[in-house]
């Protein structure tokens, strides 16, 4: 008996399921989708069939990643058919539906999936500009869509095209999750480059990018002028050889190149260029007494000329001064330059007037037709002595105790 | 009886019509105010309900002022467009000012001869013309009138007590509250109150049998007995006062003036500022100045005795500051806020009736008599045609003052900037004008684009502007250095406001928003230079408002025309009675009191005669004065003082003409050696002030020693020169002065340049600019940068440089922090770095913290300010860490690299050089920007020096500089880590693009120096180009 007993407990356990099943059975025969395909390419036409038992058509809610709407079915055939709108079947991705029935709620979903054409492509490049070398990179993001504005399926294949010098490249990348893209490195030269990519047949415009020169390097520098005399008139130029980056790309035009020039006292004058094929070229008035200068150019951090050595002769020797005037005007000169011509107008001359050892005033004059004269006005100088120094072209001299009246 | 028609009134009206509305359309829109009204009325005219405009001042509210004048515009302006709007409300604003006069003469004298006599006077009244065709107070006329034509039916209703007049006087009042708020509060106190008492002295009257028995106790029983009648009406009108522009004080009270206050000329002491006393004295009284004696004793005769006192005060009060009881009257913080000349304006408004008296009695009345009587007709005729032309002469003066003496610039066409702010989204940015005037309002009324700037000053709300005496950024060369001083704040931040655009109309502005970083963009075809900033995000699509409740709004919208209904029908019935005469009226009660002009007090008459004597002989010293003043040439110190001004105004041919003839400079010459200099000092500068030294030493000869002082946009400048004088034929001359004769070693040279151009968008497409039209953001590296203390302010100092193959255009931004991250403040490189880098060019900087300055105490506001110094902020804690932000932007303008430091030499804290113009531009000013660095040539501090004179192509140029006095530089802070360029940290990118940089690769261009606190000093060369070509 007690064997029996535990015979019956499983048959009875099977007999209930089998109730439980054919309860789910009838439910689902009553009123399952009559249509079974769960997949549709995108853009084709969506009808959603059920059997119709009840008399009330229910509401047929769907919804996708756009959002939701609700569907009212039409009775054909003791069928409920529900249409889904274009606006839901042209997007690409799940939608979600759920017949809206009180009692028993049925649901479902649907996978649309991208059609494999293209028929618009949106593509970005940037940075626009890059720098020679291999390091540096710019970015070709290309996004090929169909025509209802659906990325297309994953790994459809974009081919980009480069033209650069006078090589062409094409190079196949895979749209991924929406977008292909491709870091594009430059090349050892500078120079323009043309990108262009394609999808299934539709083309894209075509982007710039400009490879310019990395950072420059080393260079050299030479100096010409009209002659080697002091005479403050004349314009040395100076040059850089053709500056280019470590690859042997001339450095773009403008780059900014700095001339130091330190003379005789140390001092420490300055020059600056920018360069037009790689050549920088700068310039710089004589100096108006002899001097001796030792120049060399910098680009800041990045690269450094030889040193040259100029040297600029003394052309004035010496001045005569006469004092007028009850010592109130002193004229300085003639003064003459290295062929015993006057010195061109605008040479300064310096007037240090002095009260015993301190330094009362300084007048700084031009010269005019070879001299220079100094007024001195009775507001500033009283009636007085003074002493005073005069300095023209790198050359000094001094007269003491002179009074004015 | 039948009322005949007043032809006085009538040809009043006619001719006022003719004459003012001819006239307004050459003066008003020139005249100080109309504008503003008119920017109102735009405002109006767009939304009428919403009072908030963002228009001005980053935003504020129209309800801070009355509302009416600018109402009726902007509904007129739906016709016809809004100047159609301005100009009829002005014709409105005419006829309301003559018709009230009218009134008010009538009321006052009880005679409709003398009343009309008033109205033809008034229509040519000094003060009525000033306020129309030069200040162009449209409210405050419309308000003035509203209110004469208010005191009949005040008076009426206090004298006869019938309950039709109190509706129709506060009905007036309430449009006069409406119109403007000033008028009816004072006009309760200076016209209300003396009618009150005239009423009660009339009532007086009628209990007595003749005016000497009106006593205090006869007096002070009618004031019992109307006494209900006038608290009624003070409390009622009180109630409209507030009622009435209830928004206006609500905003008032939430938004109290805790500005500066702004310097106005009717507040200065006449005597001193004579171009005050003019327009604020002289002018609104005119020729009632002659006849004020008379006016005295009228309004101190018993019926008029309130009136006496009412005049008496508001006279001294429109003195402003020439005597010091004003002050003491007004107390110290009304006197600063109440612009007085009001007070004048209303004197001489209450003086019309009594001049119309004085002008019957000498034309047909008694005054008359006495004269013929006294001295014969001639001299009655000579008398009378004297006064005439003195009295025409005024108006013309008046009428032409802003012709001669013009107070706007030329009239902007405002179309071209209408153009390009409508053009490809520059709306999107705010905008600034400079030197524009009130033409600014015009400009904003026109646009829908922002300004930082506005030109009702009671509204301002930035602190930048409000703690400065200020009116407008626009015209802050005029407000000295505290108005520079405000524009370069708004210049060096400009991304703080999103301001991107200046719209200069004044040169003087160029050095200025050149170096703190803007370029010039073009010039568009009305001659205006239009420059931009870059790196500005543009203004917010929502922006901050203060809103107030609806109730209040819809009172605004609705309450000052509901005042001009409400008043139009309760006052067209007797306005209809009046004017058309329809219906026999029984006489008002005020025309029951009327003077009999029999016989006129000969004291009085003697009097006028002792006054115009002192009047005429105060005239003539004050011409003499004038003379001595403006004759150049009579003592030495007004030849130098008459030279400096003609040169300060560019009048070359005058100072030409006070150079010695002797001298045989002839002006081809004179004006050729002018034309060569140009620099900051020469064609940038204001003369601020000149004081001369004068060294005789014979009859002929003098040597002075001129101080001049100088505000230039960048800084102060102080220039001593030495000049001789002479004297020929009783006339002072000046010598010339040496010119510099260098001479340049070419006559023709060439160079050649990297010039860029930046197409912007390439397609013609109103969208957006298509990314691949975007350059890329130029990059730059800061080299070096550390947090230093230098005599107590705190600064960012450093090295910053283009690494990029692009020039680009600087804007750095500093943040300092304390040790626990809190921010203590922000600003941006002024002018102590090159703004403009060509590619691997570097540039020193420095960043100053400036505070808004004088924002703690109002007094310490220094009377001469430099533009070069700054208020630095005031720490409460310790700023221990620094955060850079550098943004570089391509830009292929101002790039001029063609300088050359020539020649250096040191010499006991001195640096004297050359700099010399290698290139084909005129330098109009060179910066030196000069480093200074520590033995182990590290950078410490980055000074400046702005060279005074320019440099012509191929030319020397000496300069100048004083090596900085002792004083030790703590490094606060070398750490690099917080340094970020275009948004990207400093260190990835210079390790990407330099890797191997040399490192102290500058060192090569230290200059050593003795001084105890430095090495090393390194100095670096920016040029402002006035005029490229």
């Amino acid at each position: 008996m007690q064997i029996k007993k535990t015979h019956i407990i499983p048959l009875i356990l099977i007999l209930l399921s089998g109730f439980a099943v054919a309860q789910q059975h009838e439910q689902a025969s009553t009123n399952a989708s009559v249509t079974t395909q769960t997949k549709y390419e995108v853009g084709s036409s969506i009808v959603l069939k059920f059997p119709a038992t009840k008399a009330v058509a229910p509401l047929l809610y769907c919804s996708n990643s756009y959002g939701s709407t609700l569907i009212s079915g039409d009775r054909k055939n003791q069928e409920l058919h529900y249409k889904i709108p274009n606006n839901i079947s042209k997007k690409t991705g799940v939608i979600n539906w759920q017949l809206l029935d009180t009692k028993t709620p049925i649901s479902g979903n649907i996978y649309i999936t991208p059609k494999a054409e293209v028929a618009t492509m949106e593509t970005y490049i940037g940075p626009p500009s890059i720098e020679a070398g291999g390091t540096d990179y710019t970015m070709l993001v290309v996004i090929p869509t169909d025509s209802l504005d659906n990325p297309v399926p994953n790994n459809t294949t974009v081919n980009a095209n480069f033209q650069f010098l006078d090589s062409e490249e094409k190079e196949t990348i895979l749209t991924n999750n929406l977008i292909a893209f491709k870091n594009i490195n430059s090349k050892k030269e500078s120079g323009r480059m043309l990108v262009s990519s394609e999808s299934l047949g539709i083309n894209s415009k075509e982007f710039t990018i400009n490879v310019s020169a990395a950072i420059p390097t080393d260079f050299s520098i030479s100096a010409t002028r009209p002659h080697d005399y002091a005479d403050g008139n004349q314009i040395t130029t100076f040059s850089t050889s053709i500056i280019k980056d470590r690859l042997n790309n001339i450095v773009s035009d403008g780059t900014f190149v700095t001339f130091i020039i330190t003379n005789a006292e140390n001092n420490i004058l300055k020059t600056t260029g920018t360069t037009i094929n790689g050549v920088a070229t700068s310039k710089i008035i004589h100096p108006d007494f002899k001097d001796q200068w030792r120049i060399s150019a910098f680009v800041d951090g990045m690269a450094e000329s030889n040193t040259i050595t100029l040297h600029y002769k003394q052309v004035i020797e010496d001045f005569e001064v006469s004092f007028l005037n009850n010592n109130r005007t002193i004229r300085v000169g003639p003064l003459q330059s290295f062929m015993k011509q006057m010195i061109p107008d605008g040479l300064q001359v310096k007037l240090k007037v002095f009260k015993g050892d301190t330094l009362f005033k300084t007048l700084t004059k031009t010269s005019f037709n070879g001299y220079a004269n100094f007024s001195l006005k009775p507001a500033i100088f009283e009636n007085e002595t003074y002493n005073f120094q005069l300095e023209t072209a790198g050359k000094t001299k001094v007269f003491k105790s002179k009074k004015l009246w | 009886m039948k009322e005949t028609s007043n032809k006085y009134l009538i040809s009043a009206l006619l001719l006022g019509l003719a004459f003012h509305g001819s006239a307004i359309f050459f003066t008003l829109e020139t005249t100080y105010d109309a504008l503003i009204h008119l920017f109102f009325a735009d405002h109006y005219a767009n939304s009428w309900f919403e009072p908030w405009n963002y228009e001005w001042y980053t935003g504020f509210t129209v309800q801070s002022y009355p509302p009416l004048v600018h109402q009726s515009i902007g509904l007129l302006s739906l016709i016809g467009g809004l100047k159609f709007g301005m100009f009829s409300v002005a014709l409105i604003a005419i006829v309301l000012f003559i018709t009230g006069t009218y009134r008010f003469s009538l009321l006052m004298t009880s005679n409709k001869t003398v009343a009309g006599y008033a109205t033809v006077l008034a229509v040519f009244s000094s003060s009525f013309v000033e306020t129309l065709h030069i200040f162009g107070q449209l409210p405050s006329i419309v308000g003035v009138s509203v209110l004469m034509h208010a005191l009949p039916e005040i008076y009426l209703w206090l004298k006869t007590g019938k309950k039709w007049y109190l509706a129709t006087s506060l009905s007036l009042i309430a449009v006069t509250v409406t119109s403007h708020h000033v008028t009816p509060i004072f006009g309760m106190v200076f016209f209300i109150f003396p009618l009150i008492g005239m009423v009660l002295m009339d009532v007086s009257r009628e209990q007595v049998n003749t005016m000497k028995e009106v006593t205090f106790k006869v007096f002070l029983n009618s004031f019992f007995k109307l006494f209900k009648r006038i608290v009624s009406f003070g409390m009622l009108s009180l109630v409209l006062i507030i009622g009435c522009i209830f928004p206006y004080w609500l905003n008032s009270k939430a938004n109290p003036i805790t500005q500066v206050p702004i310097p106005h000329g009717s507040r200065d002491n006449f005597l001193e500022i004579t171009s005050s006393g003019l327009v604020f004295f002289l002018i609104p009284w005119g020729v009632l100045l002659v006849v004020l004696p008379y006016i005295f004793y009228r309004y101190y005769s018993k019926r008029y005795l309130f009136f006496g006192l009412s005049i008496t005060i508001c006279t001294i009060l429109g003195t402003g500051g020439t005597t010091p009881v004003p002050l003491k009257m007004l107390g110290e913080t009304a006197f600063n806020i109440l612009t007085l000349d009001r007070f004048t304006l209303w004197a001489s408004i209450m003086s019309i009736p009594l001049l119309g008296e004085f002008a019957y009695r000498l034309v047909e009345g008694d005054l008359k008599t006495l004269i013929q009587t006294k001295f014969g007709a001639i001299y009655h005729r000579i008398i009378g045609g004297i006064l005439a032309g003195l009295f025409v002469s005024m108006v013309i003066f008046t009428m032409s003052l802003g012709y001669f003496r013009p107070s706007q610039p030329q009239k902007i066409k405002m179309l071209p900037i209408v153009n390009f702010l409508n053009q490809d989204d520059h709306d999107k940015w705010r905008f600034l004008t400079l030197g524009f005037g009130d033409q600014m309002a015009w400009l904003s009324a026109q646009t829908n684009a922002m300004t930082v700037d506005g030109n009702y000053h009671s509204a301002r709300r930035l602190p930048e502007l409000t703690t400065r005496p200020i009116e407008r950024l626009e015209n802050s060369k005029f407000k000295g250095v505290a108005g520079i001083g405000s524009l370069q704040q708004f210049l060096t931040t400009p991304e703080k406001y999103n301001l991107k655009y200046i719209f200069s109309n004044d040169k003087f502005y160029d050095p200025i928003l050149y170096f703190c970083g803007w370029q010039r963009l073009r010039q568009l075809e009305n001659g205006i230079m239009v420059w931009e900033r870059l790196n500005i995000p543009p203004v917010s699509s929502i922006l901050p408002k203060e809103d107030v409740a609806k109730w209040l709004k819809i009172h605004w919208g609705i309450m000052p025309f509901l005042t001009v209904l409400v008043a139009f029908i309760l006052n067209i019935q007797m306005l209809w009675v009046n004017m058309l005469k329809t219906r026999v009226k029984p006489i008002p009660d005020f025309l029951k009191y009327p003077v009999a002009y029999t016989k006129f007090n000969r004291n009085v008459l003697r009097i006028t005669h002792i006054w115009s004597f002192i009047l005429a002989i105060i005239m003539c010293y004050g011409i003499y004065l004038f003379y001595l003043k403006n004759d150049t040439q009579r003592s030495p110190e007004n030849a130098i003082m008459a030279y400096y001004d003609a040169l300060d105004f560019k009048e070359f041919e005058k100072a030409h003409s006070l150079i010695d003839p002797e001298s045989n400079l002839p002006i081809a010459q004179y004006m050729l050696e002018i034309s060569v200099t140009d620099g900051l000092l020469s064609s940038y500068a204001k003369m601020d002030a000149i004081e001369t030294e004068i060294t005789t030493h014979n009859d002929s000869t003098v040597s002075a020693k001129v101080i001049s002082q100088w505000i230039t946009p960048l800084e102060k400048i102080e220039k001593v020169d030495y000049k001789s004088l002479s004297k020929h034929n009783g006339k002072w001359y000046l010598q010339p002065d040496d010119l510099n004769n260098d001479l340049p070693p070419d006559q023709l040279y060439s160079d050649n340049t990297t010039k860029y151009f930046n197409q912007g968008r390439r397609r013609i497409t109103t969208e957006q600019t298509h990314h691949e039209d975007i350059l890329k953001q130029p990059v730059l590296e800061v080299v070096s940068a550390k947090l230093v203390k230098y005599s107590g302010s705190y600064a960012i100092i450093g090295e910053v440089q283009n690494i990029d193959n692009v020039p680009a255009d600087v804007i750095l931004k500093g943040t300092l922090y304390n040790d626990n991250n809190k921010q203590l403040a922000t600003y941006n490189a002024k002018y102590h770095v090159k703004h403009k880098l060509m590619p691997k060019e570097s540039s020193s900087f420095r960043i100053n913290f400036e505070g808004i300055a004088w924002s703690k105490t109002q007094d310490s506001i220094p009377d001469t300010f430099n533009p070069d110094e700054f208020t630095p902020v005031e720490f409460e804690e310790q700023p221990t860490k620094f955060n850079l932000q550098v943004a570089g932007n391509v830009s292929g303008s101002d790039l001029y690299k063609n300088v050359v430091l020539s020649a250096v030499n040191f010499n006991k804290g001195t640096i004297h050089g050359n700099l010399f113009n290698s290139g084909l531009q005129e330098i109009t000013i060179p910066q030196l920007l000069i480093s200074y660095y520590d033995a182990n040539k590290e950078m410490l501090w980055v000074d400046h020096l702005f060279v005074k004179a320019g440099v012509r192509q191929q030319r020397k140029q000496d300069f100048e500089y004083q090596i900085l006095k002792n004083g030790t530089v703590k490094i606060i802070n070398s750490n690099m880590e917080n340094i970020f360029v275009n948004g990207l940290p400093n260190d990835a990118i210079s390790s990407k693009i330099v890797p191997n940089r040399i490192k102290k690769h500058s060192d090569a261009q230290l200059q050593k120096i003795e001084h105890p606190n430095f090495s090393y000093i390194k100095i670096e060369i920016n040029t402002y180009i006035g005029s490229p070509n």
